[in-house]
């Protein structure tokens, strides 16, 4: 299939998996509905962490800027999302750059995936980007750092879920039969 | 100039990321003035087409749910009803007490001053920060900006974002809004969400030697957009303030906002009188 094509289908996919999906299930820990904070796992970053290795800076700039408007426009949060889109979008080719061990052009026509990375890399760089992206956006939406530790706890809770997000949609839209080796 | 367009190459991408930044702040900024803008919100015609097929699809889960709901509010108002009325229409037997000439003198005739326009949930959110509601209903119906929303058991929030069929509501569980409230006993003050759990809200100002009980119900009161006498919450626990000797009183919100189906938009026939006799006031005042 067609690059293009592709990456287009799966931003369908990964917007409406967000936003009819996801955002309707709101997560607690434990059972104490006060103390610690409620949150949603946010996996739409994970469109921008899949767009193939050698995509230009200011392509990655634009889509996930388009990525964030179209996610705020289903939350009515009018930028925070597509503030910290943004920000990951610029960041990911330094990430990839220093976890990879070849220059980011000789993996023509890749993507970034756990099978073309190994495991550790894949994890470490998209644990990363996604904590960042939560961070932005938590801060963002609580606009107060009167109470960090809310923050930082509702950060990681979400973060850590919509890792789990990630690897279970890996595992199931990943084909298994490699055709290339 | 040569050197510019070359600067401009260099950091290009780097000014294209602090350029889409600042439109992020700017946007967010904008909205965070309540002013609002309208496209990049849950009301524009493609996020409200989507909502609208989901709920399609959604609906037949909770009419169960619905009918109670449905069913409950029309107790309720044919209790009020009955207050009013002599005719019982739950007993076939008609109990008619007739009205003398003589009781319409001393009666005023009040005309309704609220018209209720039903609307559906299509979009419904309790966990952010700043929670919107959007209705498939907008201003084709007649539903305009800062208009108040209710459900059948009590309050839900205010139109903040109207386009031709949808609107989104900006509900009570937002730090952005606060809606002004009394008790029973007609003592008032004010009613905010702060932030941590759909199922409480938090009534403030209110002075401490007013007694209040647990179970007490807080109604709207007629300062607020919002028509009077509506259930806000009942009160799960009071607590004072040494600061300055009044207490806060944590309720109960009687609407239930997970589970919204059907809304009612109240629209105040008399808010635009009121509001040019308020200004002209204010004017002359300065």
């Amino acid at each position: 299939m067609n690059v293009y094509i592709k990456n287009i289908l799966r931003f369908c996919i990964i917007v409406l998996l967000q936003v009819l999906i996801l955002n309707n299930i709101t997560l607690r820990w434990w059972s104490d509905p006060g103390g610690f904070p409620v949150f949603i796992p946010l996996i739409y970053p994970l469109f921008l962490l899949l767009m193939p290795f050698d995509t230009p800076v200011w392509l990655l700039l634009i889509a996930g800027f388009v990525l964030g408007i179209t996610v705020d426009s289903f939350t009515n949060t009018a930028g925070m999302h597509a503030c910290a889109t943004v920000l990951i979008a610029y960041l990911r080719t330094n990430v990839l750059g220093a976890l990879l061990p070849r220059n980011l052009s000789e993996y023509e026509g890749l993507q970034p995936s756990i099978k073309n990375m190994g495991w550790m890399p894949f994890l470490v760089y998209s644990g990363f980007l996604l904590i960042l992206h939560h961070l932005l956006f938590f801060a963002l939406e609580l606009w107060n750092l009167s109470n960090l530790g809310h923050l930082l706890l509702k950060t990681m809770a979400s973060a850590a879920t919509s890792m789990l997000f990630v690897i279970v949609y890996l595992l199931l839209f990943t084909r298994q039969d490699t055709s290339r080796a | 100039m040569r050197n510019f367009i070359l600067f401009i190459r260099r950091f290009f991408n780097l000014i294209l990321f602090l350029g889409l930044e600042v439109t992020c702040i700017v946007m967010i900024q904008r909205t965070n003035t309540l002013q609002g803008n309208d496209i990049i919100s849950s009301a524009n015609a493609v996020s409200g087409l989507v909502y609208k097929k989901q709920n399609d699809v959604v609906y037949y889960f909770g009419l169960r749910k619905m009918n109670d709901s449905l069913q409950r509010e029309n107790a309720r108002l044919r209790e009020m009803l009955a207050s009013y009325k002599s005719v019982d229409t739950l007993v076939d037997t008609l109990a008619l007490k007739k009205v003398g000439i003589a009781d319409t003198a001393k009666h005023i005739i009040r005309y309704a001053q609220y018209i209720y326009r039903a609307a559906r949930v299509i979009n419904n959110s309790t966990n952010s920060s700043d929670n919107y509601i959007t209705l498939n209903r907008g201003s084709a119906s007649g539903i305009r900006k800062n208009m108040a929303v209710v459900s059948g058991t009590g309050i839900v929030g205010r139109v903040e974002h109207v386009s031709a069929n949808f609107a989104s509501v900006l509900s009570v569980l937002s730090s952005k809004q606060k809606v002004s409230a009394k008790l029973r006993v007609g003592t008032n003050g004010f009613v905010l969400w702060e932030g941590k759990n759909a199922r409480v809200l938090t009534m403030v100002d209110v002075p401490q030697q007013v007694k209040v009980k647990r179970g007490d119900s807080v109604f709207t009161n007629s300062y607020s957009l919002f028509p009077p006498d509506i259930l806000i919450g009942t009160v799960i626990s009071t607590e004072v303030v040494k600061k300055n000797t009044m207490q806060r009183l944590y309720l109960k919100p009687s609407t239930d906002f997970a589970n919204l189906q059907y809304v009612y938009v109240a629209e105040n026939k008399m808010a635009v009188e009121q509001r040019a006799l308020e200004d002209s006031a204010s004017v002359k005042s300065k």
